[in-house]
């Protein structure tokens, strides 16, 4: 930029700091949502990575069947095959702490009578490794803890620990401290290390393993040893890389990322009205300026570069600021991530890890000064077209600023028709990539059909304003519509952000209808009894005798006895679920949208058909009467489908096998779930506490039908807890955009305002007038932000949840969140407008009517 | 004749690095019904004099008078209700609301008085018939000239049939031949309302037509005709 032009702009800038400051603000939250749901995202998978990595130590292959693990005697196997050097058996259980109470700890069972080769960096911190390797190994209370969980729990050698096992509250004793690196370093160090056959006793996996780590010899190639132990080893069985594993719980979380890459850009969406919304201020504040520059012969590309190169400057102060802004969002946006995937799929990360990634900061720095060009360049350009003549007569001479065209409204029109034909009608097949285009097609058609809206809007308004609240009320609507480029922007990033809010909240309350109608036809017991308050437990589990003594109460008239684990379809990782079919039938007569009840009963109950989720059915393109195969430890079970209805559990999908046949192929007879059907009249508070004492010392959780159905609820709000958060950000966000437009507005108007003061406007009708501005704004930026999140949300249940996770639901209007969003925009827009106001109202009138 | 406006020992001084004396210890009085002329150099001080009159600016030190009440005794509300009511502004700039038609800017000051719409408008109207512009009533500014501009200021400074019309440099965006129209409009307003008329101007030829003038220097008032 040419020197005296960036005086000029220096000199605009500090002139104006409040402008400037709220111009940097928005680019640094825009910046700052994507920066931080990135990051989050990227933490959460190399979270899962490294703890996968880390667990296995220096193995170059593992060997696991899933949660249930697999027989031990897989080890002679595996040690027994050609090109095998180290074999280290292992089995992994996230156990609770009970004094703290229900912290996680990761018991890791190894077989410490070996050398331990494999993880040999875990266990050297020079001489306390473990300090009576015999008293270890010999008494089944031996633990061993890093020096990170020693220190915050105050743990010392031969303290005491209390953890939850399956067989109740068990006592441990430390005997071995080690250093948190290495595999001490996952979960943020909260890992033990037990003797295998001890952890195998107390965690209720004798016989069984979760996997076998193995190290190859320098002769035989990884690969070659992968396929040799395959052959060898059950199709259930899995021989992968470390690295493997971890993909595959990445791609268990990919409808999360989904989810926040979304939000990502919906936030950049905004930071872009916000930046647009300022840079046309600044041209309509700076319109003389710029007539006399270009009066004194400074041409079109010299205002246009001049406007560019201040977005630039502002663009990177911005990002770096978002940055700084978006690594504190995301240190809280990945303990709120780690709770979901640890509540929802079972995959417990250590919630704390957190690192710039310094690529990303560089993207996120190159995407806020793009969006600030992008935003920039409309107002650059009118800038450079304005012809001087006008731009040096007075604000009544004015050129008008741009209005409603035929053009743009039809292009809008189109675009939202276009939208929503192709949300309606296309196929899930073609792919999430190609359907996001759906929704900026309809965005989009809505921020072009912005200025009709807003000309609509001021036409409703006018007279009831006027009715309201006088004349104030009549320029307040005047104001806002003669000036649509400002209005625009600002009701832009309102709609955006309110849409963004509208939209999840429908789409949230139409997974909640649908979770209920699922319930009311697949969950007909009186009581459930469950061994976790999580959706996914992989570290608890009901042995089958207690479901034997809740079955044997006086009370049950049914019981139906569930495990619940994982099986790979097609690269992912599905839920399978073992019911005693006959009485799963018995309880929810009405549990089948496809297939035969009858006869889907009778064949599943012989162990001779599986049901299948809807979802399954339409991700796996199965349906009654295919096949379908599922490896199990012991073989390839090959199923005809006999009939599928909604479920939810998994957004993968999820299989329903007879429990019979489940406990032979997975020789697994751990229990999750226990329904329970009670002779009528039973009263229910003294039936639910009867089976807290029967099963006493147990951790359970018991919910009458009525408080499971309130449970899957709340999980769902656990679910969406971070999308909670983005909806607060993105209301935050929309109201800078309106801090913004009224403090400029206010500048801008500085001297009408003292016209207004001039010729008997008093100081309250100055504010109230304001005020009434802001108020309109708001109101039109709700109405297009309930219609456009309406738009959205019909996007989200259509295609978004289809095509993710294949689920089939009915959008619910979310009448309340809309309800809610009346008083809180009208709130958001008078606190926006409250210190503009109050500074319009004490403008210095001599001062403002001489104003340039 | 009953005095309006007195300024006694009225001092402006703005505090800049250079500390500019805007007004230096004037005394003035003018007489209900008169026309005075204020001329001078740009920087003399008249804008700021007639800023002090409608209480737009406070005085550094000395008392501003309006119907014998020292200004500085009235609050913020009081001062815009003078104004509003018994000061009638026109301003070389017009300064009209730009999103308002000429009706609605001329009735614009007896609805913030909360006068009905329908009532204000019907004012507005005669006004502006008075002032030639019935032609124009829907008008926004921007469709207007200059002098049709400067006529919807005048109707608007009347709504309210004001005792003081104010008036700083209203022919001095205008061609000669309109500010000639203006400055006859005024003397028939001024005849046909009996209103005070303080009239700052460069143009000789405008301040003729009142019969008192002033010539302010250096924020004094340096000579008078009388």
């Amino acid at each position: 930029m040419n020197s005296g032009l960036k005086l000029v702009t220096l000199r605009q800038w500090s002139r104006h700091k409040l402008r400037l400051s709220l111009t940097v603000l928005g680019i640094a939250l825009g910046v700052a949502v994507f920066f931080a749901v990135r990051t989050t995202n990227r933490t959460l998978v190399d979270s899962l990575n490294s703890t996968i990595e880390k667990l296995a130590g220096k193995a170059t292959l593992q060997i696991a069947a899933g949660d249930e693990g697999f027989p031990a005697d897989v080890l002679k196997t595996v040690k027994a095959t050609n090109g095998v050097e180290l074999a280290e058996p292992v089995t992994e259980t996230i156990a609770n702490t009970l004094q703290p109470a229900n912290e996680k700890l990761l018991v890791l069972g190894l077989d410490v009578g070996s050398d331990l080769k494999l993880y040999s960096d875990l266990f050297e911190e020079g001489d306390m490794a473990i300090k009576n390797p015999l008293a270890f190994t010999s008494r089944a209370d031996s633990i061993a803890v890093t020096r990170k969980f020693a220190d915050r729990l105050s743990l010392q050698d031969g303290d005491t620990l209390r953890l939850q096992t399956l067989t109740g509250e068990k006592t441990f004793t430390v005997r071995g401290v080690f250093k948190s690196e290495g595999s001490g370093e996952i979960f943020d160090g909260d890992v033990a290390v037990m003797d295998i056959a001890a952890a195998q006793s107390a965690f209720g996996k004798t016989g069984k393993l979760d996997r076998i780590d193995v190290k190859n010899s320098a002769y035989v190639s990884i690969d070659k040893l992968a396929a040799d132990l395959r052959n060898q080893l059950p199709t259930g069985i899995k021989v992968v890389r470390p690295n493997l594993r971890g993909q595959a719980l990445e791609n268990a979380v990919s409808s999360m990322h989904f989810g926040l890459t979304i939000m990502s850009f919906l936030a950049l969406t905004i930071c872009i009205f916000i930046i647009f919304n300022s840079f046309s201020i600044s041209l309509n504040q700076r319109w003389k300026e710029i007539g006399i520059l270009r009066a004194i012969g400074v041409d079109r590309g010299g205002i246009m570069r001049m406007f560019l190169s201040e977005a630039v400057v502002l663009g990177v102060v911005g990002s770096l600021l978002g940055i700084a802004g978006g690594a504190l969002l995301a240190r809280a946006a990945i303990i709120v991530v780690s709770r979901v995937t640890a509540t929802f799929y079972g995959v417990v990360t250590s919630g704390k890890a957190f690192s710039i990634d310094y690529v990303f900061a560089l993207q996120a720095v190159g995407i806020g000064i793009g969006a600030s060009i992008l935003a920039a360049w409309l107002p650059a350009r009118a800038a450079s077209h304005l012809r001087p003549v006008l731009a040096l007569t007075n604000i009544e001479t004015r050129q008008k600023e741009f209005g409603l065209n035929k053009a743009r409204i039809i292009i809008g029109v189109g675009f939202v028709i276009a939208g929503l034909l192709l949300v309606r009608y296309s196929r899930a097949e073609v792919g999430m990539n190609i359907q996001m285009f759906y929704f900026v097609f309809v965005q989009l058609g809505m921020i072009l059909l912005l200025p009709m809206f807003i000309r609509l809007g001021s036409k409703v308004l006018r007279p009831v304003l006027g009715k309201l609240f006088g004349i104030e009320g009549i320029i307040a609507v005047e104001t806002m519509a003669a000036a649509p480029r400002r209005t625009v922007s600002t009701v832009g990033a309102l709609m955006i952000g309110l849409s963004f809010v509208i939209a999840h909240a429908g789409f949230i309350k139409s997974q909640k209808a649908a979770l209920d109608h699922s319930l009311d036809k697949t969950l007909g017991a009186d009581f459930v009894l469950s061994s976790s308050n999580q959706l996914n437990n992989r570290t608890y589990h009901f042995s089958e005798a207690t479901a034997e003594r809740i079955a044997a109460l006086p009370e049950a008239t049914a019981t139906d006895v569930i495990s619940v684990s994982a099986v790979e379809l097609d690269g992912e990782e599905v839920s399978l679920l073992s019911h005693r079919m006959d009485a799963f039938f018995a309880m929810s007569p009405d549990l089948l949208d496809y297939g035969d009840t009858a006869s889907a009963r009778a064949a599943a109950a012989r162990g001779e058909g599986a049901l299948i989720s809807n979802n399954l059915s339409l991700r796996a393109n199965l349906n009654v009467g295919d096949h379908i195969r599922i490896d199990s430890p012991a073989g390839t079970l090959d199923l005809p489908i006999v009939g599928m209805f909604d479920y939810f559990r998994s957004e993968k999908g999820t299989i329903f096998i007879d429990r019979e046949l489940y406990k032979k192929y997975w020789n697994d007879s751990r229990v999750d779930y226990v329904f329970i059907n009670v002779k009528p009249g039973t009263d229910r508070a003294t039936f639910k506490q009867k089976i807290q004492d029967t099963i006493v010392g147990e951790q359970a959780f018991v919910y009458t039908h009525e408080e499971f159905k309130a449970w899957a609820s709340r999980l769902i709000d656990q679910f969406f807890a971070l999308t909670y958060l983005q909806m607060v950000i993105a209301i935050l966000v929309a109201a800078i955009g309106l801090v913004n437009t009224m403090v400029i507005s206010v500048s801008e108007r500085r001297r009408e305002l003292g016209i207004f003061r001039a010729i008997g406007g008093l100081r309250r009708q100055v504010a109230k007038m304001v005020m009434l501005e802001a108020v309109a704004i708001g109101l039109i930026g709700l109405f297009t932000g309930v219609i456009t999140g309406l738009f959205s949300a019909y996007f989200l249940v259509n295609t978004a949840a289809k095509v993710v996770a294949g689920f089939t639901i009915n959008l619910v209007f979310p009448y309340s969140i809309t309800l809610m969003a009346i008083p809180l925009v009208l709130a958001v827009a008078a606190l926006s407008a409250f210190f503009p106001a109050f500074n319009a109202a004490r403008i210095r009138i001599a001062e403002a009517i001489g104003y340039e | 004749m009953d005095r309006i406006i007195r300024f006694a020992g009225v001092t402006k001084r703005y505090e800049t690095e250079d500390r500019v004396v805007a007004i230096d210890s004037v005394d003035l009085e003018i007489s209900r019904g008169e026309r005075v002329a204020i001329m001078g150099p740009s920087g003399s001080g008249k804008s700021t004099l007639l800023n002090l009159i409608s209480g737009l600016d406070e005085p550094t030190s000395g008392t501003v008078y309006f119907e014998d009440r020292p200004l500085s005794e009235m609050n913020d509300n009081e001062l815009t209700l003078m104004r509003r009511k018994k000061i009638g502004l026109i301003f070389q700039t017009f300064n009209l609301l730009p999103t308002l038609t000429a009706t609605e800017n001329v009735s614009l000051p007896l609805r913030l008085d909360g006068m009905r719409r329908r009532t204000a408008n019907a004012r507005a109207v005669e006004l502006l018939t008075r002032v030639g512009l019935n032609e124009r009533l829907t008008h926004r500014p921007d469709e207007l000239s200059g002098g049709e501009r400067q006529r919807i200021a005048i109707a608007r400074s009347l709504v309210f049939n004001p005792p003081v019309l104010l008036a700083d440099e209203p022919t001095g965006n205008l061609d000669s031949h309109t500010g000639a129209d203006i400055v006859e409009l005024l003397d028939q307003l001024h005849d046909e309302f009996q209103t005070t008329v303080v009239l700052v101007t460069h143009n000789s030829s405008a301040a003729e037509h009142c019969e008192r003038r002033f010539t302010m220097l250096d924020g004094k008032i340096v000579s008078s005709n009388e």
